[in-house]
């Protein structure tokens, strides 16, 4: 770990009493609205990945001229966004 | 008005091109432009991304797939291929999803992907557009003229531009959206924020190029399109359905050619029936021309005694075209 990596994590996790203090915090107030947001940042990531690469799964959405410039973009998301997708009954349901 | 005074009227109009059916010409008219400038001592590029190009056979040359090649002083050509832009292209994206998670392999799904997308419809047209603002962009040269694959897919580019446009407009705005979301979610974390996003930067190097592509071919100040005909009532009929819809997409028309007009002297000699009757046809088309375009035909061309091929050819025809002795 070089030295801009550890400065980082110093910031992201204090420890002692402040740490603590201001992880319980997190966890009364925020953590939650953290989770939903998270959440759906994940729905419209793979919203995204179905208006882009759409035709993976059969659905044609776009000439892949250029969609092909943003795949190796979303390449480590491919495997969890088929089988979220595939999982569904009605895939569209799940882009809500 | 002649060609020779549209371009000596409008000098900025650097992209030229010659559009009409196929076989009436296209490509010897624009050999013989570029010909023509190139001996007005202007750098001339003429290229073709036709996988039928034939520019190679007008110039004697193969030059297919070599870059510019210099023909004469100031005169280059070029056929771009555009099978092989397209597997350079979807191996540049292999190389990339190699380096940028350390795989030794692209995963099969990805592969096949990658694969499958050579052979879906508009990779050619896109790839050949890509690839013509790439050329142009360099700016090495006061000319460009681009010798037209036929007109469906020159519409048939303007029309998925302007759907890519809206589709962009659409993915970008979601990606913005995702981007707040991000943000949002770093602050309730008290994370720092999370790196620049890549893909919303493709977007809008993707969103750059087509707005590029597309203004090559409507850009007023710049380009000039030229519809090439023949004196026939059926070329006539089409050439003014296009003409609409190029108007449509806002492709500047500068005006038209008339190509293999029989001379009417002939008449006055002693010539088969059947050269009369095809001279007499010619003459009512010819007025048919007059009535429908009018003063926007720009130059007759005869018929010439053999096919145009090699520059001696050429200039003789650069010579009829645009009314000048060339050296």
């Amino acid at each position: 770990m070089n030295e801009k990596d550890k400065e980082k994590n110093k910031k992201k996790k204090p420890g002692g009493i402040i740490g603590f203090l201001r992880d319980f915090t997190y966890g009364m107030a925020t953590h939650g609205m953290a989770r939903h947001a998270l959440k759906t940042r994940s729905s419209m990531e793979h919203l995204f990945i179905l208006i882009t690469m759409g035709d993976m799964l059969g659905i044609p959405i776009l000439p892949p001229y250029y969609s092909l410039r943003l795949l190796p973009h979303v390449v480590p998301q491919i495997t969890t966004w088929k089988r979220r997708m595939l999982r569904e009954k009605d895939f569209v349901d799940s882009m809500y | 008005m002649g060609l020779a005074d549209i371009f000596e009227k409008y000098p900025n109009r650097q992209y030229i091109m010659f559009g009409g059916k196929g076989g009436l010409g296209k490509t010897t008219f624009s050999a013989a432009t570029a010909y023509y400038l190139a001996k007005k001592g202007k750098r001339v590029l003429v290229f073709s991304v036709d996988p039928q190009a034939s520019l190679s056979d007008i110039f004697e040359r193969d030059i297919f797939g070599k870059g510019n090649v210099e023909i004469l002083p100031n005169l280059y050509a070029c056929e771009v291929d555009a099978d092989k832009r397209i597997r350079d292209y979807q191996e540049e994206i292999r190389q990339k999803i190699i380096s940028m998670y350390g795989m030794k392999k692209i995963p099969e799904e990805i592969e096949s992907y990658i694969r499958a997308s050579s052979a879906e419809p508009a990779m050619e047209e896109s790839a050949i557009f890509d690839a013509v603002v790439d050329i142009v962009v360099q700016g090495d040269f006061d000319y460009y003229i681009y010798d037209l694959v036929p007109l469906g897919h020159a519409l048939y580019y303007l029309s998925m531009a302007s759907i890519y446009d809206a589709w962009l407009e659409k993915i970008t705005a979601l990606r913005e959206k995702m981007r707040e979301y991000d943000k949002a979610i770093a602050t309730m974390r008290r994370e720092e924020e999370s790196e620049e996003d890549q893909i919303y930067n493709e977007l809008m190097y993707i969103k750059e190029r087509i707005g590029a592509s597309s203004k090559i071919m409507t850009d007023r100040e710049k380009t000039a399109f030229f519809f090439v005909l023949t004196p026939e009532e059926m070329i006539i009929a089409d050439t003014e359905k296009a003409g609409k819809l190029f108007a449509k997409y806002n492709v500047p028309l500068a005006g038209y050619v008339v190509n293999r007009v029989l001379d009417r002297d002939l008449l006055n000699q002693n010539i088969p029936q059947y050269l009369k009757n095809r001279i007499e046809t010619q003459s009512e088309a010819l007025a048919m021309i007059e009535q429908k375009f009018g003063a926007s035909v720009l130059a007759k061309v005869p018929e010439f005694d053999s096919e145009i091929k090699g520059l001696e050819t050429i200039r003789e025809l650069a010579e009829v075209m645009f009314e000048e002795k060339l050296s």
